[in-house]
């Protein structure tokens, strides 16, 4: 759908998906003071990114969003650790497995081929260094251009995304919020990287800001021909951006497919709550909430994450964990109740 | 409290080392309890024996035993330090919470004066302070005075620690939930900002000290209460090293420096206990 | 640069305080006693013998003056600083009739040029060494270095000071131990005497540096730790910036900017341990022109070098204070 529109601007795609996750588990594992704690935060997820294509990672707070997202950007320290599975990035010669890639190749491909919105643009430059130096320290090496010329690109650059030249003498103090935000999409777009993982990038801002940001994001990725992989716990900036739409709860993904029949038909009884849940303009009463809160990871409950808080459940559900399976072109189910079959 | 001083214990190495150290020496100070002679007293051992089985210390050339002395010095060389540091925190907690909680004009006249005192050097104005007094020097005054000029740095800290404490979101619901101000500081923000008054009183005791240990070195406090820096003074003045009685400093020197040592290290791990931010960097398996 | 003025204004404002509050304590530690100084010091001069009455008389007008003695106490106070405006702290009592505004004016190079390089090199180091050991936490060596310079640190200055006397006077002489300089060199800037005021100047030095890097070591290993925490370093690290990089422009640099705040505030401090180690030493600095002083009763002389010591500690924080806005460009300057 998406990805056809993408194809008819732009010479053809590359065979596969960007980003291919395998059977992906990550805990977090703590040693503190003689007791160990393993909150398993991802897992067996398994998703696919497709070139140019824009996919949504939807979940509440804990639902382990963050943590796939760290792991997929190569952000994994300890006491989180890759327990299973595999991440391949996929680009422009080559692909590298990052699951198992060392410090050095996942070098390489930083900034180039892998890039990172994050939240909090606030905070993310660095406050004694010029903005400039720090487009220098992020993206010249792949760039390669001398100096002069350089600067005169990322001016280019910055113009795509209404910024003066200007600001690269500036330091980000001196930038509002607003052109910080514009400036870490610039950053981030500058090598013309085959994925842009943006985590929250526009909450904590107004919805009027929140919305120019979007905007900004979609004619960029547009332009670039990148794959986006978009987190953020708002359903409504998802029906407003993504191709794709994966829901997350409780370190699963339960269900995934294009977002418009997503949102038009949701199966999963948690994605059906949460479109349900989202207030509409000529609501008079305001909507329900789900009763309870997401499982503790430490120690999740047995069988589908879901059954305590689920109006379908049934004995099968607390016993067995429901396949992630295809319910449709292009669209997957974890749910017992939704898709019998996958009890087979 | 007493869990949070057992897992210390068990868990943090410096905290146990600390704690040997300063028990060791609080061991030596409590047996001047049972010295056989009052300290000030001198010529009542034959002087200048090296360590042996009757004096393990062995004697001074003023003819004293050299461990009960130590015992005596080492006991009012804390004491000393101990006064010095309780009574400069009621200057620390003073300015340190008045400017905390109420800011604006007057946190930033407080803290002014606060730099100054950090900044102008205190030991020439203590030798002064020895010039002018002279023989009528006693160690209450030079305590006081100590305590008038050390309460600075400390009052800075708790300064802090009150202002984040103010602005945090456990407090303003305290507010809300209609606690007076007095329950708030009692209830909530005390258990903080005790452990941090607790460090800083060992810092504190560790500069008084060592600031004793100095002017006491060079004669400039009453040289006739045994001090550790008394006794050195003492040791110098008998060109002690020279004529090889070697005992006689460095058995003062080794307990004061594992005094110092001690304190220094209960408070530094007692301080990185209580940052939550180290504490989330050791889980991490780090240090 | 208006915005920088409001900043400059604000630090003279301080150190005029730190001057003002310092001269004030010194002024009323002076007078706390009920013993007469200015008799007093009379009384030392006279046991010595060798003055003459006229003299003692020069001298007794002299201190009077100075430390005006008459008039009450306020009239004492206003004289007292027209005096030290002035730079006049009257004759010495014991190199007399040298003032003493000379003998401090050639012992303070000497402090200077002790204190100075210490300094800068165990805040360099420190800095330097506690920096990387934040960073590589795991690195043995940098965890051991740390636990010799927290070992060092607590301990007073005298008393390290005395150590390296002994262990290099007594066990292994293989530096100078007293003066500043060897006795009967030719003054000037000549190859033998620079070396042998460095050779003089090793073991001071070396004092102030060990009981110094600890302090600084810990601060900067805790600051980074802090540091690497941050947004943008966690950002520069998936940016795949260069780790020399990061750990230079990112974290040390960041770092570093309170520590630069920590220097100043610790002058005074370094400065007690200065004065402490040159009397070890015998450094012919403004410490030991102290204590020789109050060994001879030379109130003038002590006095003077208090005032004196008040007011280098304050410019140097205050030169430090102005070098600090270009190095944080965040700093309110407006």
């Amino acid at each position: 759908m998406a990805a056809a529109s993408v194809a008819a601007a732009q010479p053809a795609p590359r065979p596969g998906p960007v980003l291919e996750v395998r059977g992906l588990r990550a805990y977090y594992r703590a040693r503190h003071f003689g007791v160990v704690r393993e909150v398993r935060a991802v897992d067996e997820v398994d998703l696919a990114v497709l070139p140019g294509q824009i996919y949504g990672l939807a979940g509440e707070s804990s639902s382990g969003k963050s943590t796939l997202v760290k792991t997929i950007a190569g952000a994994v320290q300890p006491p989180l650790e890759i327990v299973g599975g595999s991440i391949r990035l996929s680009f422009r010669g080559g692909a590298v497995e990052t699951s198992r890639a060392g410090a050095g190749e996942l070098r390489a491909l930083r900034w180039k081929h892998l890039s990172y919105i994050m939240q909090g643009s606030m905070s993310v430059l660095n406050p004694v260094r010029r903005i400039e130096r720090t487009f220098v320290d992020f993206a010249a090496r792949h760039i390669g251009l001398p100096p002069a010329e350089f600067r005169r690109l990322v001016e280019a650059h910055l113009q795509r995304l209404r910024l003066e030249p200007a600001v690269l003498d500036a330091y980000p103090h001196q930038l509002s919020g607003g052109m910080r935000q514009r400036v870490a999409i610039a950053l981030a777009t500058l090598c013309r990287p085959e994925l842009i993982i943006a985590d929250e990038p526009t909450t904590a801002l107004d919805v009027v800001v929140q919305k120019r940001v979007l905007a900004l994001i979609r004619a960029v990725q547009r332009e670039l021909g990148s794959s986006l992989l978009f987190v953020t716990h708002d359903l409504a900036v998802h029906a407003n951006l993504c191709d794709r739409l994966g829901i997350m709860y409780a370190g699963r993904l339960v269900e995934e497919g294009p977002t418009a029949e997503l949102f038009r038909a949701p199966r999963h009884p948690y994605t059906r709550h949460l479109i349900a849940s989202l207030p509409r303009i000529g609501d008079t009463v305001p909507r329900e909430g789900l009763e309870g809160a997401p499982p503790n990871l430490a120690d999740p409950p047995p069988g589908c994450r879901f059954h305590p808080r689920c109006p379908l459940a049934t004995e099968v559900c607390r016993q067995r964990v429901p396949p992630l399976a295809p319910a449709g072109p292009g669209r997957r189910v974890a749910c017992f109740a939704a898709l019998p079959e996958s009890l087979a | 409290m007493l869990v949070v001083l057992r897992d210390l214990l068990r868990h943090r190495p410096e905290f146990a080392l600390g704690a040997v150290l300063v028990g060791i020496v609080l061991a030596v100070a409590a047996m001047s309890l049972l010295a056989p002679h009052p300290p000030e007293l001198t010529y009542v051992v034959p002087p200048d024996l090296p360590p042996s089985a009757a004096h393990p210390m062995g004697t001074t050339s003023r003819g004293q035993d050299t461990f009960w002395q130590l015992t005596f010095a080492i006991r009012n060389t804390i004491l000393f330090g101990l006064t010095v540091a309780l009574l400069s925190r009621i200057l620390s907690l003073i300015i340190g919470l008045l400017s905390g909680y109420l800011g604006g004009a007057v946190d930033r006249v407080l803290m002014s004066i606060n730099d100054t005192f950090v900044v102008v050097p205190l030991f020439p104005i203590l030798v002064l302070f020895y010039f002018v007094m002279r023989d009528s020097m006693s160690w209450a005054a030079l305590a006081l005075v100590m305590a008038c000029l050390g309460w600075a740095y400390d009052a800075r800290l708790i300064r802090s620690i009150t202002m984040s404490l103010r602005t945090r979101e456990f407090t303003e619901s305290a507010v809300f939930s209609g606690m007076t101000t007095r329950q708030i500081v009692l209830q909530e923000h005390l258990p903080y900002v005790l452990p941090i008054v607790f460090s800083t009183t060992l810092n504190n005791m560790n500069w008084s000290i060592g600031l004793e240990v100095t002017l006491s070195v060079l004669g400039f406090t009453s040289i006739n209460t045994p001090t550790i820096g008394v006794m050195i003074y003492w040791a110098n003045q008998h060109t002690a090293l020279v004529a090889g009685i070697w005992w006689w400093i460095f058995f003062p020197v080794a307990l004061v420096v594992m005094l110092f040592v001690g304190l220094f290290l209960l408070a530094v791990s007692m301080n990185e206990f209580i940052d939550p931010r180290s504490r989330l960097a050791r889980m991490r398996g780090g240090s | 640069m208006a915005s920088y003025g409001a900043h400059l204004t604000k630090r003279l404002g301080q150190f005029a305080l730190v001057v003002f509050i310092g001269i004030s304590i010194t002024f009323l530690v002076t007078h706390l006693t009920p013993i007469d100084p200015v008799e007093q010091t009379i009384a030392v001069a006279a046991a010595f013998g060798s003055t003459s009455p006229e003299a003692i008389a020069l001298l007794r007008a002299s201190l009077r003056d100075l430390y005006g003695t008459e008039g009450g106490l306020w009239q004492q106070y206003l004289t007292f600083w027209g005096r030290i405006l002035t730079g006049d702290f009257g004759p010495s009592l014991s190199a007399f009739p040298t003032p003493v505004a000379e003998l401090i004016g050639r012992a303070l190079p000497w402090t200077i040029g002790l204190l100075v390089p210490a300094t800068l090199i165990s805040w360099a180091l420190g800095n330097l060494l506690g920096g990387l050991a934040g960073y590589y936490r795991q690195s043995r060596g940098l965890r051991l270095a740390g636990i010799v310079a927290m070992g060092l640190h607590p301990i007073p200055y005298y008393i390290v000071a005395f150590l390296l006397l002994v262990t290099f006077g007594y066990l292994w002489p293989i530096l100078p131990l007293g003066g500043g300089h060897q006795m009967n060199l030719e003054v000037g800037l000549n190859p033998t005497f620079i070396l042998s005021v460095l050779e003089h100047a090793v073991l001071p030095g070396l004092s102030l540096v060990l009981v110094g890097v600890g302090g600084w070591f810990m601060g900067m290993r805790a600051l980074v730790s802090n540091v690497v925490t941050e947004d943008y370093v966690t950002y520069a690290e998936l940016g795949g910036v260069a780790r020399g990089r990061i750990l230079r422009s990112y974290v040390m640099r960041n770092a570093l900017v309170p520590q630069v705040t920590g220097l100043a505030m610790s002058l005074g401090s370094i400065f007690n341990g200065a004065i402490i180690t040159e009397q070890v030493f015998g450094y012919p600095g403004i410490g030991k022109l102290l204590i020789d002083g109050v060994h001879a009763g030379d109130y003038s002389l002590v006095l003077g070098v208090t005032t004196v010591s008040i007011a280098a500690v304050a410019t140097a924080v205050l030169v430090i204070d102005l070098l600090y806005p270009p190095l944080d460009p965040r700093v309110k300057v407006g």
